[in-house]
């Protein structure tokens, strides 16, 4: 047919059926890009919104790789004429971009450590045999520590120890039970209550903390983030471990050989070696750093000051962190967050924020409530369609165009973006327990619309009550 | 000869490495075990593959892995492949993570000569596509699945003939169902029903089918090759001469006790997309195992 052999048809065949979202946003973009610009928006703001239209079909699909979606952000807006190359190059690497990155090296030098040894004595040291307090253990350390350290970097290291512990008390590991469904969320949800507590928590929070300051609107410091935030995060622990025990209620109450047999395999690894002693040392002066010096030289630099030290001390080889480090993401958060920039800089974010509280006022009238019912409730759900780092990324310009404290609507979006219940894409923490094959994605919703409920109604509170008594 | 054989989980693919490892054997070929587990969203796959390297120092299986160890123990306890003194359990295998997304285990000094496990992750259909493509696999084998729209992908896009064990009963006397016409793929599906016919050591039919009544000069030519051949390799068989329409009469025949093979359509790649073709309505409705050549 036409002269191409029935293997090139059938792999264009292919090409076409792997690629339609691909192809329909190609379509979309050409449509959108020949529609008049509407009234208010800039030309530029028209073909900066195309961008992010293309680039939430693509991440939401995943039909081509997110490098390359990522690239084509960055090709497009300077095929576009939105930006010259040079300035493109400046606003998409930032502090925020060398924080994602320190970070995620991070991740893989702390986790390489076998600290996880460690932290399962911890736990089980601090909640006995009692499944109740086991669970309502893994949820605490998982919340407090991905507080500092990050919500992936945690997860990784509590899974092994929650499927020891498992495995340990005769369940088989391809079989999913309450206990095993318990565990895990009270991981992925811990991990993700707890992001939400220092801005080094979660990516996300530097982006906020980068567009604030980007945009001349605030600075934030360490300690600030935290007594805004850090109330929720331990409010939210409690409430959190009881909405789990009640809808995964297992039927082994107490654990007790398997808790001792984990006790014996962790024993076997002795005490702390001094490398690992040397790298909690690091990461504690780090941790210093960023309360006390991240104002001076910002949360990025430090955390590739931890980078440096783990690397020059020779606690981790380059090829690991190489070989682990979600180059990918570092791409695409570069991307988005300059595509961020450039659509507050060219007006589209205010355009998107004045038409959103323009219709959704009609249904609330108070604009107060507007404001936070975008900035928290539709963050919330866009996190878990998007991921909770790309939310923040593509919504941060518009909820802070929307008027209102700059600090306090940009807390809230962070805040509201850890509420990565409800899906398996929404945050790192629940694909690594999806991956065990233990939890399906129906799973996410049973436990996850309880959560994100009260997670919503508990912000409010906050914010309403404690809020005013701080600023 | 080379033959990948794609397992999914231990309740449902015992038949599939049974039906597979007997035709390999029979064929000395170099077989790949492959386990397709779920798509890992690209925003973590670091993270997983970090969570997973630690679940190897707590001496956890990966996920996905387990299916593999099945496969192993399956091969060793049905005489496949036979362990080497040194009673190496499954867990001491290396694993070579070379290549992104595929995962082999390196199943040196065990006895075990050309046969591979390897974990990929990701749309089942674009990974065995990859496979077949870039390793080159002469017959792709796997279990049956209720989805016409999966069925269909796999006859559209893997590039090498696929057996679909579907319904398959190993306790089952079966014969062989050869549908013979006048297309190009027929004479391929012959040697294949030679292959299988000899790799059980059962017997073959041949089906023609015309569609007006008559038989025509060209079905008779392609039905008495396939007998001569069938003679030759002293496969004992009987034909059967049918007029209707094809897929119905290939379907009466089978019943649920025969393996089907057939040659693959040869209409355009296209229309086969829009319309289906003849082995995807067989596929869809028969209950017995079918082979497609290609």
């Amino acid at each position: 047919m036409l002269g191409f052999s029935a293997k090139t048809i059938s792999n264009i065949l292919f090409w076409v059926t792997r690629k339609k979202w691909l192809i329909l946003s190609f379509l979309l973009s050409i449509s959108f890009f020949y529609i008049p610009t509407p009234e208010g928006l800039s030309s530029p703001g028209h073909r900066a919104l195309i961008i992010v239209l293309v680039a939430l079909i693509l991440i939401v699909t995943e039909s081509i790789p997110l490098p390359a979606v990522a690239i084509l952000i960055l090709i497009m807006q300077v095929i576009l004429g939105i930006v010259t190359a040079d300035e493109l190059a400046s606003s998409f690497m930032s502090d925020a971009v060398f924080f994602i990155m320190g970070s995620l090296m991070l991740a893989v030098a702390i986790v390489s450590q076998g600290l996880d040894k460690r932290l399962a004595l911890i736990v089980i040291n601090l909640t006995g045999n009692k499944t109740w307090r086991i669970a309502l253990g893994f949820m605490f350390i998982s919340a407090i520590l991905s507080s500092f350290i990050g919500e992936h970097t945690v997860g990784a290291m509590m899974l092994p120890v929650a499927l020891t512990l498992i495995r340990n008390s005769g369940l088989k590991l391809n079989k999913a039970s309450n206990l095993s469904t318990l565990l895990l969320f009270s991981i992925a949800y811990g991990c993700a209550i707890g992001s939400i507590g220092t801005p080094s928590g979660g990516g996300r929070n530097v982006i906020m903390i980068g567009y604030l300051s980007e945009f001349g609107m605030a600075t934030i410091s360490y300690l600030e983030w935290m007594k805004y935030a850090y109330p929720l995060l331990l409010i939210e622990i409690p409430v959190a471990s009881v909405i789990l025990w009640y809808t995964f209620t297992p039927s082994q109450r107490i654990m007790d050989s398997s808790v001792r047999k984990l006790k014996v395999k962790v024993a076997k690894n002795g005490s702390l070696s001094s490398d690992q002693t040397l790298a909690i040392i690091i990461f504690l002066f780090i941790f210093l750093c960023w309360i006390f010096l991240s104002q001076y030289i910002g949360l990025g630099i430090i955390a590739l000051c931890g980078v440096f030290l783990y690397l020059s001390f020779g606690l981790i080889e380059w090829q690991q962190i190489n070989k682990n480090t979600n180059w990918a993401v570092i791409l695409l958060f570069g991307a988005a967050i300059s595509l961020g920039i450039q659509m507050r800089e060219t007006g589209a974010a205010l355009w998107v924020a004045g038409k959103t509280l323009h219709y959704l006022q009609i249904l609330f009238q108070d604009l107060e409530i507007v404001r936070w019912f975008t900035s928290v409730v539709i963050t919330g759900l866009l996190t878990n369609l998007l991921s909770n780092a790309a939310t923040v990324a593509v919504l941060g310009p518009i909820v802070l165009d929307m008027g209102g404290d700059p600090v306090k609507v940009g807390i809230m979006t962070s805040i509201a973006s850890a509420f990565s219940y409800l899906t398996v894409v929404a945050s790192p923490t629940c694909m690594i327990i999806h991956s065990t094959g233990l939890i399906t994605s129906n799973d996410y919703l049973k436990a996850g619309w309880k959560l994100f409920i009260i997670s919503v109604i508990l912000l409010f509170i906050i914010t309403k009550l404690y809020w005013p008594l701080i600023s | 000869m080379k033959i990948l054989i794609a397992i999914s989980s231990k309740e449902f693919s015992g038949p599939t490495l049974d039906v597979g490892m007997n035709i390999s054997r029979s064929l000395n070929a170099s077989t790949t075990i492959v386990d397709v587990g779920e798509k890992i969203n690209e925003l973590s796959t670091k993270d997983v593959s970090l969570a997973n390297e630690l679940m190897d120092t707590w001496n956890i299986n990966r996920p996905g892995m387990d299916v593999l160890e099945w496969a192993y123990n399956y091969l060793i306890q049905n005489n496949f492949i036979t362990e080497d003194n040194n009673q190496r359990s499954f867990k001491d295998f290396i694993l070579d993570e070379s290549t992104s997304n595929r995962t082999e285990i390196h199943l040196d000094g065990a006895k075990i000569r050309k046969i591979y496990l390897i974990l990929r992750n990701g749309d089942i259909i674009t990974e065995l596509r990859e496979e077949v493509r870039i390793y080159n696999y002469d017959l792709t084998i796997i279990g049956g699945s209720s989805k016409r729209k999966l069925a269909h992908d796999f006859i559209q896009y893997i590039e090498s003939s696929i057996l679909i064990v579907n319904n398959f009963n190993l306790k089952k006397q079966y014969r062989i169902l050869l549908a013979v016409n006048d297309s190009k793929g027929t004479p391929k599906a012959i040697k294949y029903g030679v292959r299988v016919a000899q790799a059980f050591n059962i017997e073959i039919t041949l089906l023609t089918v015309s569609k007006n009544g008559k038989l025509e000069d060209n079905y008779k030519k392609a039905l008495n090759r396939a007998k001569k051949m069938l003679r030759r390799c002293a496969i004992k068989s009987n034909s059967i001469v049918e007029s209707g329409d094809p897929v119905e009469k290939i379907l009466d025949v089978a019943k649920d006790d025969h393996i089907i093979i057939m040659g693959v359509s040869s209409q355009s790649p296209i229309a086969k997309f829009f319309t289906g073709s003849k082995p995807l309505n067989v596929i869809e409705k028969s209950k017995c195992p079918i082979l497609i050549v290609k």
